[in-house]
């Protein structure tokens, strides 16, 4: 289940929020956000530059901290951690 | 012979052991094939019609039947030790059972739901009602008769619940009870939500928040309850804030089922890992997850699972068979709206498309209640 980034930090899920949600990709990532243990980190998909702007924008005021971002394709990535 | 054994009776469990049923009935009466269902009870509760029950909509005694009525009588059905499932063992493509039994399997189907934990938020239990709980909905329902003016906050603990939309449909419809009942003017409606806004989906919020704002409903959002007080009546959030109420509905939060957990197959919140497209269980290929079950970021909804029973029907179907033929989960959710206690909208959708409800109408009111009550003789038996 677990893939390891920057040698310290483990995937604990990859959430693909492309797709159409009834929580919403905020939704679904206040869920799973909410488990992680130190060390862990969470991989968003996202389908669209509002909704990647909107996950970071929402993790800042949270106090989540973006790891990295990146883009995969038409896909943006955004990868969080406590 | 090939085994297919479905963990769960529930709707998603035993909607999809029917149409297996159904697809593939020569194999079954020619003994290739055999499909077992197990599950602790014996008993099949309809859930989404919980959430009309405080509203005095639904009569609670026709939530509940025996499960081996509805399934096809093709399908084997062990309940109590001999349906209990104490663990999932993939590896071994077995399941072990209260009763000390070791099943194998050629296919597994994981049907196991989700499950409240109200102890996960200090004092939700003691002073929140849920339609949720089916025993709670009765309470909630004896409250609301007795329910004089006040002010009632309506509150989701956690994201994601199954039927995203009822938190909506409970607050328009005590908007519209209390109304008819002369209550409104001396009630203030409070909704509360994890995140920004009513609803998820931004489409459908667009639309609801406006008759949330026509019927005079006050919106907290974001509002992640962290306790409530039942003495004081108040609920607290992690954003600082604290809302003083007479009465209080809310959807505790879920987790998946215990077995998933003692079984280690799951996430931290107990969600089996699944293929979004295929419904396949991550790294099981002879696995399949259905319905609140699954860790897939779509509705935990019983018509997600009605949609995704097509699709593992007819893959496990077209693998006994050897056909090669595969069919793929395109996201599709629809859910009924109730915007009162005579009036509805709905919200069809898939990964791809999004859903924009349509204005409110008796038409669809109806078409909630039909969809309701052709659940036992139509949806539940695979029938179309």
């Amino acid at each position: 289940m677990f893939i390891m980034i920057k040698m310290s930090l483990k995937i604990y899920k990859k959430l693909d929020l492309t797709g159409q949600s009834c929580a919403g990709p905020l939704g679904e990532l206040s869920g799973v956000l909410e488990e992680i243990s130190p060390g862990e980190a969470v991989e968003a998909v996202l389908g669209d530059e509002a909704t990647k702007k909107d996950v970071v924008a929402w993790a800042t005021k949270k106090g989540y901290k973006i790891v990295q971002e990146r883009r995969d394709g038409n896909n943006y990535v955004v990868v969080l951690t406590k | 012979m090939k085994r297919v054994i479905v963990v769960g009776g529930g709707i998603a469990g035993t909607i999809v052991a029917n149409r297996i049923a159904r697809t593939i009935p020569e194999e079954l009466e020619k003994g290739e094939a055999e499909v077992v269902v197990l599950d602790k009870s014996d008993k099949h509760v309809y859930q989404p019609g919980q959430l009309l029950v405080p509203f005095n909509v639904q009569d609670p005694v026709e939530l509940v039947r025996n499960e081996r009525d509805i399934l096809d009588h093709r399908v084997r059905f062990l309940h109590g030790q001999k349906g209990e499932v104490t663990k999932i063992d993939p590896a071994n493509h077995t399941v072990v059972t209260a009763d000390g039994v070791s099943h194998t399997y050629d296919y597994l189907i994981i049907a196991t739901g989700s499950h409240l934990r109200w102890e996960e938020v200090p004092g939700y239990k003691d002073a929140v009602y849920s339609p949720w709980d089916f025993d709670s909905a009765l309470k909630l329902r004896e409250a609301l008769d007795q329910f004089s003016g006040g002010t009632v906050v309506i509150n989701v603990a956690k994201l994601p619940h199954k039927c995203p939309v009822a938190p909506m449909e409970a607050t328009l419809m005590l908007d519209d009870m209390l109304r008819k009942k002369g209550l409104r003017d001396k009630t203030e409606i409070v909704y509360t939500y994890p995140i920004n806004g009513i609803f998820g989906i931004k489409t459908t919020n667009d639309v609801m928040i406006k008759i949330f704002q026509e019927r005079g409903i006050k919106v907290i959002s974001p509002f992640n309850v962290t306790n409530v007080d039942p003495k004081n009546k108040v609920m607290e959030s992690q954003e600082g804030e604290k809302v003083k109420f007479d009465l209080a509905i809310g959807v505790p939060p879920h987790v998946g089922a215990k077995v998933i957990g003692d079984s280690g197959i799951g996430d931290k919140r107990n969600w089996v890992p699944t293929d979004k497209f295929t419904l396949r269980m991550k790294d099981h290929s002879n696995v399949f997850v259905i319905g609140d079950t699954t860790d897939i970021p779509i509705s935990k909804a019983g018509s997600t699972a009605d949609f995704e029973s097509y699709i593992i029907a007819n893959n496990v179907a077209n693998e006994i068979r050897g056909t090669g033929l595969k069919k793929t989960y395109d996201g599709s959710v629809f859910c009924y709206i109730a915007t009162g206690v005579d009036s509805a909208t709905y919200i069809r959708f898939n990964y791809a498309n999004p859903p924009v409800p349509p204005p409110p109408s008796y038409v669809h009111w109806w078409g909630k209640l039909m969809y309701n009550k052709l659940y036992w003789t139509v949806t539940a038996k695979a029938i179309v």
